[in-house]
């Protein structure tokens, strides 16, 4: 059977149109972009092109006759034995950010770091990785770091800022003032161990400052539990997962985790015939909710009474009667049902930061027997430590005048407090205010001192993101400006000339070492130091009994809220986040998962509501006095629901992210202690204006073929070929007159499983990174020119209002049987023995007839020079500063760098293909399964993408391609790709 | 550990040799034990001791044997650490004298150092009975040297032809025919002097051709530097270091077995000899302080890349000297007979295709190829003779464009 899908709206509305009409609207507004374009060009008159002519031939003239530049060969001075110019070295750290968490990998060439993998020797991770993960090796080269330290705004040195800074502490000290350490969370313990001498030797107090709060999680389950922490969770044991708005596979708590255990018990390759269901209740469209089996629409302002509702029936199906009858506004019974018929095989879990809302929540896995089971009360997790009451008092005692010192460590406030006018005019009463920030930011320059940090690939730490879980970050490059560490300016600040190396060393001797079996301290640092993690198996000892009577009381306090009042929804995004890393401009281009923008934010609003108030898609609007803001009609948001990306609006961070999009943190509010993310008392205000977002994902149509396959649990446990029997009848029809190619050796495959891919784009990132993909700007993105070789589809199947969503990575599909090949003038793009369609580009000369040619989209013209490759200055387009030696240190030496003027696309990593194959050759030996691995596929948290030999009966790509479910994009074409798909399957079993 | 290499290629194999030989004749000469090969131990020495004079490294050896007792001597000279660690107060205070610069032990017999030792004593002269040897062995020294300049002779010869092949300019013949042409076209149209119009057409016709043919080479040859031989900023001699102390070519370019670059060795490398070689031959000491300025100074000598490739080409060293097992000369051609490093081969893709389609891999030696099945049952068939990379795919473009 056809299911009909729809990209976006236009389309679905296009496919009403009466046949004759049916033109796919990509192409119109491609036209029309174009002629858009035209007309701003047209002012060049016959004089400017024989000018332009004529230097085109003067520089190629010039360019010809000249003699070959003089080219420098410069070895070191001592070259250390582990370092082999010309090869990669590999060191163990650690990302952190505040809202991730990922033990990874470091690839460092000639001396400088150039990819971030993921860490497989964390049992977590399993070196899974994020977007922000794999992009925060450009944060190091970052244009705008700060480059020294600074006093009172002017350049300085670091002895004097050390000098007046411990002058003023001591001054402080003597007349009995208070020592303020303002941190985001930190969850190492050799830096909350210097903080705490810090303030042993002037008093004061540390205090956390989390802008995405978890604080109302930690205060439920002090009331539950008698204790403040977040327990673990393990959704790779949950056979039910409900999630109320927690958006687990994008932002809450540790989201790379999440989608490792998420995706383990949801994969169907090994002849599994169960996985897990999801159910997910939002309002706005988050990337978990689009995952989920099942999406139920729910008005934040109801989200309360519908958890006390599902306590209520989970309380009657345990036989605990006795309290009231509990109205849902949605169905609850059923979900209810589904729970408790799973019991101990359960997961509930909320994203909201309302204390009540938790308790309940707790209540709810206390009966489920979720405790023990599914949550792990006995590891701590340390993420988000933040308690908001404590941070409004800091605003508070910094207004009253009771602070003397702050310093600000990891922090933003005068971007992302909530109400920033509070804090800047509180700072600005505080005797001594010192910054320590790495990139240019809004709070640092209101300081006295600013006092640079490291980049975290230049310094030591450790970390401890669960109880047990231990990991180390090491520096791997030598600081590129005079900064210094943070904590090591702490620990100069108290007089200590220790070096926060050995600091963490002791700490680690003291505290650590203990746990291991080890027998001597340097063979435990050692190993460690190498494996990057350190997992002890050491559990909190206290015993922690569950007293429902806080959830109770909270259930009979829960009132329905109002439905028709309109709420807005501020939500971290899968690229910028919380705006720590908006001036990464790999992350500003990374179109989002569910709506496909990038380069702006913007107000989601559904379809309903927008017809009702006459909006049309990009009418600006004024939203709770963030600005003026475009609208995005998001199919699946709730009727009156709103929702604003956090992290944009940055005023002070450097090309690109200064002036991109509206800063939407001043949205948040503190109701009963803690930061809300959604408020209700918004008006939606019509400006009238028009400003057009960024969308790589509008410009085709589907034309209503089965390019995304997906199919129910049930059907695919009757029939496992269920959802993809359209195969079986056009795979009858292919037949060609021309003999196959043959491949001996290898001929190389990829397969990806829908069913694990959640949409987070690590692997786009990771792609731009081990490919050099440039960054194109907003403009370009708007004429459909971005250049990612990997870009994720994104389907709506079925009702407008609240639709299914499906999702395809595509990348260039290798055909056998390619198109683009024979059309080719200059045979620059053609196959190799290997399977592999190869792109030779300096023998490109961009007729584009190839990408005319693709029916995948997936080839890539270079309009502009992005990267600097170019000889000629005036091909460079480069809006994000992608060209500066500085940011260029990020290229990988081993991917020719595209000019103007070429096709480019995927090449299956061939640089990683070749180094392996090479490295079998000298270790003479065979290649083995699992030796090549694509970035995308290495970067990807829940292993969806597969790589390997397909000539190689045994591998893991030839099993995954012999599976019922897998199936060829545009299979009917005859093109023959070496990219299968497998069918995504829902978990649709009540 | 500082051994020199010079010692250990050329002096080792003749010392154990010619101790041999010393330790038979000893009887017969104690008292003139100022041997040939003493002389040659006593080069060793001469790296950081003067006999009198200004005192290098360490001090000045004249009237040595009068300062100190033999014993002492033998002890010191074998192993001077050791005397030192003992803490023997002369050796202590001599340590601390000359700037706590060890002196390198040395492998020499006692009978070897009495030796050195006799010829110090008499002013580092041989005894005159060997005199006459010697100069015979000079003789056969120049005999060698003659052959030498020949061979030079004739590799410079060879290296001009070179020069002159990269110096042959088309640019005369180019402009020569370009005015010829010129002139056939005005004619042609307007002065008209010459009334038969084949002429023209045949000369133009020519013209075309031989300029074609310029554009066509000049074009082919565009961003390519076969012939390149750029002054360095130190004048290093491959031929000294390669081809007299027979230093090999993976001693300095260590990295070209494992890595995709070659490696330009670090000073450190050169300072391993350089430490106590510090006077050449050809150069006397000023080329040799350039590396000692840099090592002193933390400034890294900036070399002149010589074998350039374009940045969409791949190339790995390892690749091609690891499992390709290639000489290095197959590529760069016989360096260790250049004083200057010149760029032999175009390195342009067709001479690379050329190797690949010629060269065979290590297919049967190499479980790497055992995938490829089919190539491997043609192998044993007989159907193959030879597996050469271009069968196996050398000659896709992404093995080497990406």
């Amino acid at each position: 059977m056809e299911q009909k899908y729809f990209r976006s709206l236009e389309e679905l509305k296009l496919d009403v149109r009466p046949e004759t009409d049916n033109k796919p609207l990509g192409d119109r507004q491609f036209i029309f972009e174009m002629q858009q374009e035209l007309k701003k060009s047209t002012t060049a008159s016959r004089r400017d092109f024989l000018k332009v002519f004529g230097f085109t031939v003067a520089s190629a003239a010039i360019a010809s006759s000249c003699e070959q530049p003089v080219r420098k060969a410069i070895p070191l001075l001592i070259q250390p034995d582990e370092i082999v110019p010309g090869k990669a070295s590999y060191y163990a750290s650690t990302f952190f950010d505040g809202i991730d968490y990922c033990p990874v990998v470091v690839k460092v060439r000639d001396g400088r770091p150039i990819k971030i993998e993921g860490n497989k020797a964390s049992s977590l991770t399993q070196g899974g990785t994020n977007a922000r993960t794999q992009a925060a090796v450009l944060g190091l080269y970052d244009n705008s770091r700060y480059r020294q330290p600074q006093a009172a705004g002017k350049a300085s040195s670091w002895e004097e800022v050390d000098q007046a800074i411990i002058s003023q502490l001591n001054a402080i000290k003597a007349k009995g003032g208070k020592v303020v350490v303002l941190s985001g969370t930190i969850i190492s313990p050799s830096t909350k161990a210097v903080i705490n001498d810090f303030l042993t030797q002037y008093p004061g107090e540390h205090i956390t400052y989390d802008v995405l709060s978890a604080s109302a999680m930690r205060h439920a389950n002090k009331l539950s539990f008698g204790k403040a922490f977040i327990p673990a969770y393990h959704f790779d044991k949950a056979d039910v997962i409900v999630s109320f708005d927690a958006d687990f596979l994008g932002s809450w708590l540790t989201p790379v985790e999440f989608t490792k255990q998420y995706s383990k018990n949801r994969k169907l390759t090994s002849g599994e015939k169960k996985m897990s269901r999801h159910i997910h209740l939002e309002g706005a469209m988050s990337v978990t909710g689009t995952n989920a089996d099942k999406r139920i629409q729910l008005h934040p302002a109801q989200e309360k009474q519908t958890v006390a509702a599902l306590y209520y029936e989970l309380q009657n199906l345990a036989g605990e009667s006795g309290t009231k009858q509990i109205e849902s506004p949605v169905d609850v019974k059923a979900i209810a049902k589904e729970l408790y018929s799973k019991k101990a095989k359960a997961l509930v879990v909320a994203g909201t930061n309302d204390a009540e809302t938790q308790l309940m929540i707790n209540g709810i896995n206390q009966l489920l027997q979720s405790y023990g089971n599914t949550i792990d009360t006995s590891i701590q997790l340390n993420i988000r430590q933040a308690d908001d009451e404590k941070v409004q008092q800091l605003v508070a005692d910094m207004n009253a005048g009771k602070i003397d010192a702050v310093f600000l460590y990891d922090v933003n406030p005068a971007y992302d407090y909530p109400e920033k006018d509070k804090f800047v005019s509180g700072l600005a009463k505080v005797g001594l205010k010192v910054a320590m920030p790495v990139v240019e930011e809004e709070t640092a320059p209101l300081a006295d001192f600013i006092c640079p940090d490291h980049h975290f690939l230049e310094s030591w730490n450790d970390a401890q993101i669960k109880t047990g879980y231990y990991s180390l970050a090491q520096p791997a490059i030598r600081p590129i400006f005079k900064t210094r560490q943070a904590q090591q300016s702490f620990l100069v600040w108290i007089g200590s000339n220790l070096d926060f190396r050995s600091y963490i060393k002791q700490y680690w001797e003291s505290n650590l070492f203990a746990q291991s079996d080890n027998l001597t301290f340097t063979g435990f640092w050692n190993s460690k130091l190498h494996d990057g993690v350190f997992e002890s198996g050491q559990k909190e000892t206290e015993v922690l009994t569950f007293d429902s009577n806080a959830a109770l009381q909270a259930q009979q306090n829960a009132k329905s809220g109002n439905a028709d009042q309109m709420a807005l929804v501020v939500y971290a995004n899968v690229a910028v986040g919380t705006g720590k890393h908006a001036n990464n401009p790999w992350l500003q281009e990374l179109p989002d998962p569910v709506s496909k923008a990038c380069w702006d934010n913007y107000v989601s609003v559904s379809p309903k509501l927008a017809s009702e108030l006459g909006l049309k898609e990009f009418d600006t609007v004024n939203v709770g006095n963030i600005g003026e803001l475009p609208i995005l009609i998001q199919p699946g948001q709730e009727y009156k629901t709103l929702s604003v990306a956090l992290g944009y609006g940055r005023e002070k961070a450097g090309v690109p992210a200064t002036g991109v999009g509206k800063n939407a943190f001043t949205q948040i509010s503190f109701a009963s202690g803690h930061m809300q993310y959604v408020r209700y008392d918004v008006s939606l205000e019509k400006l009238g204006g028009n400003y057009e977002v960024a969308r790589t994902q509008t410009h085709h149509s589907m034309e209503g073929r089965a390019i995304v396959r997906n199919t129910t649990l049930e059907d695919y446990k009757q029939n496992p070929i269920s959802g993809n029997e359209i195969r079986e009848e056009i795979k009858k029809h292919l037949k060609t007159l021309y003999p196959k190619h043959q491949y001996d050796g290898f001929h190389w495959g990829m397969a990806i499983d829908l069913n694990s891919c959640t949409g987070c784009n690590a692997c786009v990132v990771a792609c731009s990174a081990e490919n050099n993909v440039p960054v194109v700007g907003k403009e370009q993105v708007l004429m459909a020119r971005e250049m990612h070789w990997i870009r994720i589809d994104r389907y709506y199947k079925g009702d407008e209002h609240n639709p299914d969503v499906v999702r395809q990575p595509v990348t260039c599909q290798h055909c056998d049987n390619a198109p683009c090949e024979n059309v080719c003038p200059v045979a620059a793009t053609t196959h190799s023995n290997e399977g592999l369609n190869q792109m030779a580009y300096n023998r490109c000369i961009g007729t584009r007839y190839c990408n005319n040619n693709c029916p995948y989209k997936v080839r890539r013209f270079n309009f502009y020079d992005y990267n600097g490759a170019d000889a000629m200055k005036g091909n460079e387009m480069d809006p994000a500063e992608m060209t500066t030696d500085l940011r260029r240190l990020v290229l990988n030496p081993d991917v020719t760098i595209r000019a103007k003027g070429v096709i480019e696309k995927c090449s299956f990593c061939v640089q990683r293909i070749q180094e392996k194959k090479l490295e079998a050759k000298t270790e003479n030996r065979q290649l083995r399964d699992g030796d090549v691995v694509p970035a995308c596929a290495q970067a990807c948290p829940s292993e969806a993408i597969v790589f390997g030999n397909l000539n190689d009966k045994d591998s893991k790509i030839a099993r995954y391609y012999k599976d019922e479910r897998n199936y060829h994009l545009l299979e009917e074409l005859h093109t023959l790709p070496s990219v299968g798909y497998l069918t995504k399957v829902k978990n649709t079993t009540v | 550990m500082t051994h020199s290499i010079i010692t250990l290629q050329g002096n080792l194999q003749k010392m154990m040799v010619l101790g041999l030989l010393g330790l038979l004749l000893l009887p017969f000469n104690f008292a003139h034990a100022q041997t040939p090969e003493a002389l040659k131990n006593f080069q060793q020495c001469k790296a950081c001791h003067n006999l009198d004079g200004a005192e290098l490294l360490g001090p000045n050896l004249a009237g040595i044997t009068q300062r100190r007792d033999t014993a002492w001597l033998i002890s010191f000279i074998r192993n001077s650490q050791e005397v030192i660690a003992s803490g023997d107060e002369y050796a202590v205070a001599l340590f601390e004298k000359y700037n706590k610069i060890p002196m390198p032990p040395h492998n020499l017999s006692d009978e070897q150092i009495i030796d050195i030792l006799a010829l110090i004593e008499n002013g580092g002269q041989v005894a005159d009975e060997y005199l006459a040897q010697m100069e015979a062995e000079a003789d056969k020294g120049a005999e060698a040297d003659v052959a030498r300049a020949a061979e030079l002779r004739e590799k410079e010869l060879k290296l001009a032809e070179l020069e002159r092949d990269a110096n042959r300019n088309f640019g005369t013949t180019f402009i020569i025919t370009l005015i010829i042409f010129l002139i056939t076209i005005i004619d042609l149209f307007v002065t008209k002097a010459i009334k038969a119009t084949f002429v023209h057409k045949t000369v133009v016709l020519i013209a075309l051709v031989i300029i074609g043919e310029v554009v066509y080479k000049e074009a082919t040859a565009l961003g390519r530097q076969q012939y390149y031989q750029p002054e360095q900023p130190i004048w290093f001699s491959h031929e000294i270091h390669a081809t007299q102390n027979k230093i090999d070519c993976l001693y300095c370019h260590s990295s070209a077995e494992d890595s995709k670059s070659a490696g330009i060795p670090s000073i450190n490398v050169c300072m391993n000899c350089h430490n106590q070689v510090r006077e050449g031959k050809v150069t006397g000491t000023t080329e040799i302080a350039k590396i000692h300025d840099a090592w002193n100074s933390g400034r890294p000598v900036e070399w002149v890349r010589v074998h350039n490739l374009p940045d969409h080409v791949y190339f790995n060293h390892s690749q091609h000297v690891n499992s390709g097992k290639l000489d290095c000369a197959e590529c760069h051609g016989e360096v260790e007979k250049m004083d200057v490093v010149m760029q032999v081969e175009d390195l342009s893709m067709g001479w690379c295709l050329d190797c690949h389609r010629t060269t065979e891999v290590q297919f049967a030696n190499n479980e790497f190829f055992k995938s490829y099945e089919l190539m491997h049952e043609q192998f044993k068939n007989g159907e193959v003779k030879k597996v050469t990379a271009d069968m196996l795919g050398g000659g896709d473009c992404m093995k080497c464009h990406y």
